[in-house]
């Protein structure tokens, strides 16, 4: 994988990937960076112009020193949400990067023009007794493997197959996660306090098959955030992006386009 | 030289089927395969070992690791607190808390501060930064352990110096904002401090430090590299060149009465590299934060290429005893023999002043224990060369 196009966000350099032209459409990723070839970004670019950052320690994005948690990344995405040309724009936020989005949706909504969930993390739902996150981290590759994915033969990751540059990347993009997010493990306990303050039309799209957080984590999570709609894709795990990307980028641009 | 007795107080009767079946032998296995009133036996054999070393005049670890059949030490404070008290006369080492686990170093300074003043000044300060499953089990962020590792000491040493009334410290991984220990430690300026590690950069930050390297199941090259990583990170420094009181090496050791009897029993507790080092892959080599990722990466691979970061245990599993006296992670014969293994171990490494056995483990019984630290006590021990002093380091003083 070659390094993409830098940017300088706050005398911050991260990588970022582009697809298309038109309305801007702010992609963060989850667990791992966006494949520059990932179908689903060519087939979303039809709609907008998708800008996919990889945070920094992720990607090849530099990790400053002292940058560490995820209040650093939400501030460094909003200054990026400033720099940003045009009135409003298109927030998608996949995973751990929907956790990002939805604090920065829940801090700076006037930015935004629509708001896309991708089986985001970010918030607690059940009893103290009862982890609504999967380990990513803690528990074992077989078993984060079977539940990321609804089909894993077809797509988790090949890492026999991974060319050594992109297994580095991998292995980064876990080291940074488990940085900002090891914890509390992947939710911030005061954020469904502040979901109500989302005025951003917004769609939670949900893997019928995740269960790294399940969807109905995702339901709850949708009655947080006022107005919101929740939609399942069959045939998906925790990356519908990934799992089904023509589904998944029609049910996006429909969602635009209303 | 300084003999310690390092025992970790195992748990080896869980059926050998469980282990085989379970993802790690660490951190996921079920306290129920442990029975309390073994476990209580367990603690009082290894707590009647520290005394007879006290009466023998062998210094003794407590170490700590957790929520395993490897060591039933977990919480290594309580134990520290229990030999400063039973023991008369012998040095005490933590080595050591796990203060990469621990949320609050000034509890941890408050506990050493305790365990020193008990035992009249006997208490040594050990740091491991810990590691793999112990992260998981310490619901501790893997990643960021080494700068939180230094951050903990510094706090420590600082709760240990001060004297004045209280002070703030706004760390970036600590925040306290009146720290003021009662006991104060008992000695001046605080007990010695030591660490175990094996890596470059730690062990030059220990030699600018003054501090204590120990060298745990590493081999007489690994512990050179250390040493003498630690002895250039002086001079650099334009600080006096170490004394061998500085270094610590540690190995498996057995001494029986014969060649045959040292080396059956002693292999014994090999137990410990064969049985009790098993991790889950997510616990070990695919945890974040030990290594850089470009020297990690490889481990997610079914078949990683060589030069792939290895963890140092890793390449302990599954040795056999005659493999582990050639690297010197195991000395056991009679007392001339193992004198000799020690010796020979001593000259490729370019001297220790401190030799920590490790003289039960695994299956080796309490017995068996008492028998070997009798005769390390008394045949090998005083033939080991002393050690010698760092110039620019004074041995701590009780207060006055």
């Amino acid at each position: 994988m070659m390094a993409g196009e830098r940017l300088m966000v706050s005398g911050i350099e991260i990588e970022v990937v582009r697809r298309g032209s038109g309305r801007q459409i702010l992609a963060l990723h989850g667990f791992q960076t966006i494949d520059p070839d990932a179908r689903f970004l060519d087939l979303l670019g039809r709609y907008g112009e998708v800008i996919a950052p990889s945070g920094p320690g992720f990607g090849h994005s530099p990790r400053p020193k002292d940058f560490d948690t995820v209040y650093d990344l939400v501030h460094l995405y909003l200054d990026l949400l400033n720099a940003l040309p045009g009135d409003k724009v298109t927030l998608v936020g996949f995973s751990f990067g929907g956790w990002l989005a939805a604090e920065i949706a829940a801090a700076c909504s006037h930015r935004l023009g629509k708001l896309v969930l991708v089986d985001p993390l970010g918030v607690k739902i059940s009893d103290r007794e009862t982890p609504d996150i999967l380990d990513i981290f803690n528990k074992s590759p077989d078993e984060v493997r079977r539940k990321s994915w609804y089909d894993p033969e077809r797509y988790a990751p090949d890492f026999n197959a991974m060319s050594d540059e992109t297994l580095v990347v991998y292995t980064r993009n876990r080291e940074a996660l488990c940085l900002y997010a090891w914890h509390p493990y992947m939710y911030n306990a005061q954020l469904p306090r502040w979901l109500g303050r989302i005025k951003t039309p917004t769609l939670l799209l949900w893997g019928a098959s995740d269960r790294v957080v399940t969807p109905d984590y995702g339901r709850a999570y949708s009655s947080l955030i006022p107005g919101s709609r929740f939609e399942l894709i069959e045939a998906a795990g925790h990356h519908p992006e990934i799992e089904q990307p023509e589904v998944f980028v029609e049910r996006v641009s429909r969602f635009l386009e209303e | 030289m300084q003999a310690w007795y390092h025992c970790e107080n195992v748990y080896p009767f869980v059926p050998p089927d469980v282990l085989d079946r379970a993802e790690s032998v660490r951190a996921s296995l079920p306290n129920k395969y442990c029975d309390p009133g073994m476990a209580a036996d367990l603690f009082q054999e290894c707590l009647d070992e520290h005394l007879l070393c006290d009466e023998l005049g062998v210094n003794v670890v407590s170490i700590e690791h957790h929520s395993g059949i490897n060591s039933l030490y977990g919480a290594s404070p309580m134990i520290l607190g229990i030999l400063a008290r039973q023991t008369k006369k012998v040095r005490i080492l933590s080595l050591g808390t796990l203060i990469t686990v621990r949320p609050d170093p000034v509890r941890v300074a408050e506990e050493y501060a305790t365990a020193d003043v008990i035992s009249r000044g006997r208490l040594e300060i050990g740091f491991v930064k810990s590691g793999d499953s112990e992260m998981v089990s310490g619901n501790a962020n893997p990643v960021g352990y080494v700068e939180r590792f230094w951050e903990a000491i510094d706090l420590i040493q600082k709760t240990l110096t001060s004297h004045d009334g209280p002070f703030s410290w706004e760390g970036k991984y600590y925040t306290h904002r009146h720290v003021n220990i009662w006991p104060p430690v008992y000695q001046r300026p605080h007990p010695p401090m030591w660490a175990a590690t094996g890596d470059p950069e730690t062990s030059a930050e220990l030699g600018r430090r003054g501090m204590i390297n120990a060298l745990v199941l590493r081999g007489p090259e690994a512990s050179k590299r250390a040493f003498d990583t630690y002895c250039a990170a002086r001079r650099e420094a334009g600080l006096p060149a170490p004394g061998t009181d500085r270094f610590a090496y540690a190995a498996l050791c057995y001494v029986g009465d014969t060649d045959e009897e040292g080396l059956r029993v002693g292999s014994k507790t090999l137990w410990f590299l064969n049985t009790s080092l098993k991790q889950a892959p997510q616990m070990s080599k695919l945890l974040p934060g030990r290594s850089p990722p470009e020297l990690t990466a490889q481990n997610y691979r079914s078949q990683p290429k060589p030069g792939t970061a290895r963890r140092p245990a890793d390449s302990l599993i599954g040795i056999t005893a005659e493999q582990a006296i050639a690297r010197g992670i195991l000395c056991a014969g009679n007392p001339e023999t193992v004198y000799k293994q020690i010796m020979d171990i001593y000259d490729k490494v370019g001297g220790f002043g401190h030799f920590i056995f490790i003289g039960r483990s695994g299956f080796l019984d309490h017995k068996e224990a008492e028998k070997g630290i009798r005769l390390m006590a008394k045949e090998v021990l005083p033939r080991l060369p002393a050690a010698t002093p760092t110039p620019d380091i004074q041995p701590a003083q009780a207060a006055e």
